[in-house]
């Protein structure tokens, strides 16, 4: 018997069965799909606007206390210090597995990363490939100027725009471009099948070679996010040893190379733990008991499928995840275990007429409420199923999107609901 | 003050507008034409797409119906490759009960429309989608048509045969001299709204085409012209769930039609009278309505994805009428306001239908030469506009194009087909002031993505093209090329030329932006499912990655920001007032 299967393979789903596994209990993920982090920059946001979106947070850490003032946000249901404490095991876990995130020298501040605009990210650890961007005094290197290295052709990134608005910003940058075919023969090339490229030594060596040729000293020079997938440690390496400069990433649109380096080494690491990882698993139907989910069940090719465990904790995320569903009647559903929601009431008040309004769109802010043990739970805190658990996207009472704090509360939700389940089967008789 | 004389101003580039000014370049007169946004901006780039047999109309309005046919051969001809030749059914629905269908059959032979009654199996061989519950199918020959490439070729057309086009120039007020019974339009002061210069336009004769803005051009001559606006909402939906037009047999009504079009398909309509034919608002019951009413003529529609919602604004002209505006005639109305109101020098076009906008140019162009004492006999008739020679389209034409060339690594919107090369020459060949304009040229943006990802291209495309070849700062007057022939066809478009741009480019932030706010617009009404899922990866990509309301140049507007935020300033006071 299974103690605990997660539903949902996304950061949330992967770090808090990391955090399990670690315990001894035995896991199980399932999922229909990878979650968010394959569109996303691959760093993890924090807090970057609070309490609105024109205030930018210098340093979450010390501004998630003010959360308060929210009490049902996801971080005010964290320990006082769960969320820093997270983001250490975060830090650590990524060191561990080969794909350090860091964060500013001065640990409590945001990072400032150039966007695929140009635009500054507030952001709080980012992969070391990112970092070197930084635009604050986060990193000993700020201040120096940036060449912004484009492929001509490539075309989800685009150096000109991202040098241009760096300048307007008073940072000093210049764009250049590289041929595509320098890195790859393909005619049709997304970021992916860019990055699996320059995992071949020749082809990274051809382009250390011309970067080395355009690169003035003093300089640091950005690319886009593409540089190798599984030898990414080694494409860097040679990039700064050839150019004798800092090399950054900034990412670029989906698909999202840092996003699904992070996926990849998250997935190898649980699975080192003994955890299986199963996706392409929808969950149909389930079957609860005296209050109890008994097991769910999964739709497969071939037939459905049950998976009982003694408890399972719910991270399939929110609309964007595709945890939470919606139609046009204005209905709004959780579709794995259809549990209560906190939705503005009808479809007439989901959305606000500007898309970048900077209130954000209410139905963004909807998901499932939990109770301080992150258990699905009712205005009371009373559970709605005894061993069931809840965390990332699919938890209301956060816009994660506009408020910057996506893979912050995935990462800190994540592994606060599964030390609750820690804790809980640490006293369970049912355990063998 | 800039000063412009011409014997013919026209006010309005829609189809009427951009077809009155070819007609009268064609006829030989010296044509200005202006429209205060872009062309095809108003209702013509706001329909469904069809292109009339007439088989709406040939029961209540034979004399349309008569009009519809005639014309629906003329443009199969003259504009060819803006038309798709899907044919059309009207079909008969176990909810359309009662004589109408023999009333159709019947009508459709005293009026001349091809009529051609098909077994239930033969329908549903050709749309095997089509309700199994119809008890019977009439055949027509209506089609889709694109209604950005017609007027765009007609715009083309036009200037080839002398006319001006100049899109982005608002009409301010017309010019009056004399007075009482004596009085006479003599041009119309207008505004370049992307430079903020005004112009003065001297003309013989000013012909008012500004459809359901009619009203309110009309009114700066203190002339009344009162214009039903008749909105009517359409429905986008993400698949092409049927190659031919399906009608309802039955009076006309909500929610009676689907149009194949290009990849899509398209549910209308409904119709209701409003107040102002620049502010409108989308119901819920709207949508709610059409996607019932899909599901009659194709079951399961109301399931699939809607990729957008948007209404345009019938310009009904029935003179004293009052009632609703469903039943206010499709025929045209032209206005000779010499002896309607003493006032000469001027006609109004008003009413019709995108089908019927040649015969409205040539019904208008003869009053004028009447008026201005000329013979100059129409030749829109028997004129083809460029790139007729592409046949009519279909729906693999640009799949078909990127596969045979190769140019699957020069995509920037992958929804729609569109090369990079296609963009540029986009930019190059016809004034660009939006990416919204952009999207009119080569259809950018209308995917299931909705710009999710073309947006950030085409602002980054854009700007490097600005940084390569410089702003132009010349006066545009003259300047303006639409090259629009071959301007949908990817195999067409294989290089950029370099010719210089013909307008500013613009701030890539302010472009970005402003596209965002455009298709955010259409969205909210049909938000809900997989396109909800969608919009919010869109928002992950614009606000998490990209940080693109966080961009310099934050309080930069074009002349489209107000308009694309018009109802944000509503919806605020009304929820104050909850």
């Amino acid at each position: 018997m299974l103690d605990l299967i997660v539903i949902g393979a996304g950061l949330t789903g992967l770090v808090a069965a990391n955090a399990a596994a670690k315990a001894g209990l035995k896991v199980k993920v399932i999922a229909q799909g990878l979650g968010a982090l394959h569109w996303s920059a691959g760093t993890v946001d924090v807090l970057g606007y609070y309490p609105d979106e024109r205030t930018l947070v210098e340093q979450p850490l010390h501004t998630v206390r003010t959360i308060k003032a929210r009490p049902r946000h996801p971080y005010a249901l964290l320990d006082e210090t769960g969320l820093k404490d997270a983001l250490q095991h975060f830090a650590l876990l990524t060191k561990a597995i080969g794909l350090p995130y860091l964060g500013a020298s001065n640990a409590d501040a945001n990072l400032s990363l150039p966007s695929p605009v140009g635009a500054a990210r507030p952001t709080f650890l980012a992969p070391l490939a990112q970092l070197g961007g930084d635009l604050g005094s986060g990193i000993p290197s700020h201040g120096a100027p940036m060449l912004i290295v484009g492929l001509r052709g490539m075309r989800d990134f685009f150096p000109e725009l991202i040098a241009e608005n760096l300048n307007k910003q008073g940072h000093r940058a210049r764009a250049a471009f590289l041929p595509l075919d320098l890195i790859t023969d393909r005619r049709d090339s997304n970021t992916v099948q860019l990055a699996n490229g320059l995992d071949d030594p020749a082809r990274r060596s051809k382009l250390a070679a011309e970067l080395k040729k355009l690169v003035q000293p003093g300089e640091r020079v950005g690319l886009p996010a593409i540089l190798g997938m599984t030898e990414h440690a080694a494409v860097m390496k040679e990039l700064q040893a050839a150019t004798g400069a800092a090399v950054f990433e900034i990412p670029t649109l989906p698909p999202s190379v840092p996003g699904i380096r992070l996926n990849t080494a998250l997935r190898r690491c649980i699975q080192e733990l003994g955890v299986r990882v199963e996706v392409n698993m929808r969950v149909a139907g389930f079957h609860a008991e005296n209050g109890r989910i008994a097991w769910v069940e999964t739709e497969t090719s071939a037939r459905p499928l049950k998976h009982r465990a003694a408890k399972f904790l719910l991270a399939t995320g929110g609309l964007l995840g595709g945890g939470i569903n919606t139609d046009h009647t204005g209905r709004v559903w959780e579709v794995v275990f259809n549990l209560p929601l906190a939705m503005p009431a009808q479809r007439g008040e989901w959305f606000r007429p500007g898309f970048l309004d900077p209130a954000g769109h209410p139905i963004f802010s909807g998901g499932v409420p939990v109770n301080r043990q992150f258990q699905p739970a009712d205005a009371n805190g009373s559970p709605a199923y005894a061993n069931l658990w809840a965390a990332g996207g699919v938890l209301a009472h956060a816009d994660s999107i506009r408020e910057r704090s996506l893979e912050g509360i995935a990462i800190a939700t994540g592994i606060a609901a599964a030390q609750h389940v820690i804790h809980a089967s640490n006293g369970d008789d049912s355990r063998p | 003050m800039n000063q412009i004389e011409t014997e013919i101003l026209v006010i309005g580039g829609g189809a009427t507008g951009t077809g009155i000014a070819w007609d009268a370049a064609l006829r030989g007169f010296s044509v200005v034409l202006v429209e205060k946004r872009d062309l095809t901006h108003g209702t013509t780039g706001r329909y469904h797409g069809l292109l009339h047999s007439g088989g709406r109309y040939v029961v209540q309005d034979p004399q349309s119906a008569a009009e519809c046919i005639a014309e629906n051969r003329i443009l199969r001809k003259t504009h060819t490759h803006c038309i798709e030749d899907t044919g059309g059914f009207f079909v008969v629905t176990p909810e359309d009960e009662g004589d109408y269908p023999d009333q159709f059959k019947a009508a459709c032979a005293k009026t001349g429309v091809p009529c051609n009654e098909l077994s239930i199996v033969q329908a549903r061989k050709r749309e095997p989608l089509l309700n199994p519950r119809v008890s019977r199918v009439f055949e027509v020959p209506d089609g889709a048509a694109d209604s950005f490439l017609a007027t765009h070729a007609t715009a083309q057309a036009a200037q080839i045969a002398g006319a001006r086009i100049l899109n982005y120039h608002e009409v301010v007020s017309l010019m009056v001299k004399g007075s009482d019974s004596n009085r006479r339009v003599v041009g119309a002061r207008v505004r370049d709204v992307a430079r903020g210069e005004d112009v003065e336009i001297r003309a013989d004769m000013t012909i008012n085409a500004s459809g359901a803005w009619a009203g309110l051009v009309a009114k700066t001559a203190g002339i009344t012209v009162n214009v039903i606006p008749g909105k009517g909402t359409m429905l986008a939906m993400n698949h092409r769930v049927c190659n031919t037009v399906l009608n309802r047999c039955k009076a006309p009504s909500d929610g009676d039609i689907i149009v194949p079009i290009h990849t899509i398909a398209v549910i209308g309509t409904t119709d209701e009278r409003v107040s102002d034919p620049e502010n409108l608002t989308i119901e819920p019951w709207e949508v709610e309505l059409l996607l019932e009413e899909g599901d009659k003529l194709i079951p399961g529609i109301s399931q699939a994805r809607v990729l957008r919602a948007w209404a345009g604004v019938r310009p009904l002209y029935q003179e004293g009428y009052a009632g609703e505006s469903r039943q206010a005639t499709r025929a045209f109305a032209l206005l000779d306001h010499k002896t309607r109101d003493g006032v000469s020098g001027m006609l109004s076009i008003i009413g019709g239908k995108w089908t019927t906008f040649r015969l409205m140019a040539e019904k208008t162009l003869d009053k004028a030469c009447e008026q201005l004492g000329a013979r100059k006999p129409c030749a829109t008739a028997s004129t083809r506009v460029p790139g007729v020679e592409q046949g009519h389209y279909w729906l693999g034409h640009r799949l078909h194009e990127v596969e045979e060339n190769r140019l699957q690594s020069e995509l920037v919107c992958e929804c729609e087909l569109v090369t990079r090369a296609m963009l540029e020459n986009a930019v190059r060949n016809n004034p660009t002031l939006t990416l919204d304009d952009l999207r009119r040229d080569v259809r950018l943006g209308m995917g299931p993505c909705q710009g999710g990802f073309c947006t950030y291209r085409a602002a980054g495309i854009l700007q490097e093209m600005s940084k390569d070849e410089g702003r132009r700062t010349a006066s545009r007057d003259g300047d303006e090329v639409w090259n629009v022939a071959y301007l949908q066809s990817p195999a067409h478009n294989r290089a950029s030329d370099f010719r210089p741009p013909t307008s500013d480019l613009g701030n890539p932030n302010l472009l970005l932006r402003d596209f965002l706010q455009e298709r955010w617009k259409g969205l909210t009404p049909i938000l809900w499912g997989r396109q909800l899922k969608q919009e919010r990866l869109d928002e992950l990509i614009y606000l998490s990655l990209m940080n693109a309301d966080h961009l310099p140049d934050e309080n930069l507007t074009s002349p489209m920001t107000e308009f694309w935020n018009m109802n944000r300033q509503d919806a605020k006071s009304t929820k104050e007032n909850q």
